[in-house]
């Protein structure tokens, strides 16, 4: 009985390792706790976006929806011309730290619009204003030069942000590349 | 009934004070009479506070109450923890109010097994306690154009040093069983906007976990309520409050915050991602800037040095502008990723001086001054700065940051 269940605990560890490698691999003793659950329940949590852009909800929005958003919801604080009203917390989305340009994927600013804004009242934009917001700030910033975009999931997906190659890893900063290397 | 009685026994107390009181008086002494007893014991307060004449203060703020925080008072701070009421605060959509009963963390992804936990089930796991620092990334971007706080509460006042009691990130990927090839973790927080950063999967192997007690307590509010990750040694947004969700993945997530906000421009327009580790730094946390000496004499300096990367090795002192350096003495317990109070003696002479500290860690890594940041970061680096601080001590004693 022992010697059949060490076999087991063998046979998993190396079919671990051709995926994972050993380094997280142990045969720690499982604790039963929490409660399993299936795709039905995730989703109800799961609303992130990988850069790949999987995540990305149906529908879409365009720029002249983005801009009527904007004006009724977000220009209270960003401003007319996403300048930042510095009363209200809110820097200029245009240059600096907080430069919507600087984002080297389109797929993190729809995230965080539909995650995080309007600041007061999170989480109530419907999928198409997002979009239509997301449209609206990069063709605000010049990121997209087209009066008419319309966006969706996969037009989200890909574009290229002309950021992205100048993002770097600092030796220095003693992270190593090698945690960054699928990015 | 009750209180009649409490009422006796007080009025029996009084007498009994009163004939101590005669007979002192009757000796002829010139002891400084008794204060006689103190405050009744009030049964109804049953968290105690402080006393009345202690003021140390947050500094708290935000300009639309949503996004901001407050700032630890670092000058009156003595030896390595931060109460916990007088730990840093920063939000992004304000504290949320959550019942620790109805409270889920879904785990996910490149799991074998994907689960809810409740707070319930969190609490039955192996538990470890540390302590640990944290600091916001934007800790003293203030100053790195010129010296602009007055205190070292307003610049240095974004770091702190708790005790976490929690379970290991580690025990919970093993209990689900990680496949595929994952590498990296989205951390998620309840709170309005939905916190997320991405956290590589070897520090949630090595020394990550999700943290249900700070210093002998439940969480407080602002500090995650019920359940917050600690990433010992990394910026203080990686430790997401009121933590809701971990997916793990094979890329990162590159989600708003480490991108914009926390990712750092370089010279020649580059960005520095996924800066992490809060480097070496130390601080003279008293005397310090807004304070006074009272004429020459001796004067204890005392401050705090921490590493992201590792344990303080040591911390020198200067008193005369960096001239000459000594050794401070490191007041234990010194732990990895953790503040260590420093101290050293010193008899000023009176004259004008500026005091200075810098910090080694057991990498070898030592505090840079302003210049070498400008070298790596440029001018508009601002995150992690970490560079040594200049205290100005005038000839009336006046201390005041010069950078
Ligand atoms: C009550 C003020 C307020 C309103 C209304 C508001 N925002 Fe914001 N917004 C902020 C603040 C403050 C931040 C910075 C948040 C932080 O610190 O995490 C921000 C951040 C952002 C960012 C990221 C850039 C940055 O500064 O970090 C984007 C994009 C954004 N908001 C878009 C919107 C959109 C779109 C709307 C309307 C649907 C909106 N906001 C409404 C205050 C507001």
């Amino acid at each position: 009985m022992f010697a059949k269940h060490s076999k087991i605990i063998t046979i998993t560890a190396i079919a671990t390792s051709l995926s994972f490698g050993a380094l997280y691999a142990t045969a720690q003793e499982k604790y039963g706790i929490g409660t399993s659950v299936g795709p039905d329940e995730i989703a109800k949590y799961d609303n992130d976006i990988h850069i790949d852009g999987t995540g990305l909800p149906e529908g879409s929005g365009n720029v002249a929806l983005g801009r009527e958003i904007y004006e009724y919801q977000c220009a209270l604080c960003h401003g007319e011309k996403l300048e930042g009203v510095r009363e209200m917390g809110a820097q200029t989305l245009h240059e600096g730290r907080r430069d919507i340009k600087k984002l080297p994927y389109a797929t993190s600013l729809f995230d965080f619009i539909r995650r995080a804004m309007p600041l007061t009242d999170p989480g109530t934009l419907s999928n198409d204003e997002a979009y239509g917001l997301t449209a609206f700030l990069l063709v605000e910033t010049g990121v997209i030069n087209d009066p008419n975009l319309t966006l969706d999931a996969e037009s989200v997906k890909a574009i290229k942000m002309p950021n992205r190659d100048k993002f770097i890893i600092d030796p220095a900063s003693r992270f190593t590349a090698k945690d960054l290397e699928d990015k | 009934m009750k209180t009649n009685r409490r009422h006796f026994m007080k009025a029996g107390m009084a007498m009994s004070t009163a004939l101590l009181a005669d007979s002192a008086l009757a000796q002829d002494t010139t002891l400084i009479p008794s204060r006689g007893p103190g405050e009744m014991i009030d049964s109804s307060v049953t968290y105690a506070d402080r006393s009345p004449f202690v003021k140390d203060a947050k500094m708290r703020g935000s300009a639309n109450g949503l996004s901001g925080g407050g700032f630890t008072p670092l000058q009156h701070s003595r030896g390595m923890v931060t109460p916990s009421g007088l730990h840093f605060e920063v939000h992004h959509s304000g504290v949320p109010e959550i019942d620790p009963s109805e409270h889920k963390l879904l785990i996910h992804g490149l799991v074998d097994d994907e689960k809810i936990f409740t707070m319930e089930d969190l609490l039955r796991f192996p538990s470890v306690s540390h302590f640990h620092f944290l600091e916001c990334a934007g800790n003293g971007m203030g100053e790195w154009m010129g010296p602009r706080g007055k205190t070292v509460q307003q610049t240095h006042g974004l770091t702190s040093c708790s005790e976490w009691t929690g379970v290991p990130l580690k025990v919970l990927l093993n209990e689900l069983g990680v496949r595929g090839d994952p590498k990296w973790l989205l951390a998620e927080g309840d709170d309005g906007a939905r916190m997320t950063r991405s956290i590589p999967i070897w520090k949630a192997m090595d020394d990550a976990f999700l943290a249900y007690a700070q210093n002998g307590e439940f969480l407080r509010p602002e500090q995650g309520f019920p359940l917050r990750l600690i990433v010992p040694g990394f910026e203080g947004n990686m430790n997401v409050k009121w933590i809701r969700r971990l997916e793990v993945g094979d890329k990162p997530w590159w989600t708003h915050h480490e991108n914009t906000e926390y990712a750092d421009p370089r010279p020649k327009d580059e960005i520095r991602a996924f800066s992490f580790y809060m480097e070496a730094r130390s601080v003279i946390t008293s005397p310090s800037g807004g304070m006074k000496l009272n004429g020459p004499g001796f004067y204890e300096i005392s401050g705090l040095g921490w590493s992201g990367a590792g344990t303080v090795s040591k911390v020198e002192i200067s008193t005369d502008d960096g001239k000459t350096w000594q050794g401070a003495s490191l007041q234990g317990p010194v732990l990895p990723k953790c503040h260590t109070r420093f101290t050293h003696p010193w008899r000023w002479d009176g004259k004008e001086t500026t005091i200075l500290s810098r910090c080694t860690d057991d990498t070898g890594y030592t505090q840079p001054t302003y210049d070498e940041m400008y070298k790596l970061q440029g001018p508009i680096g601002m995150m992690h700065n970490n560079a040594i601080q200049k205290w100005h001590v005038a000839q009336d004693g006046e201390i005041t940051n010069v950078r």
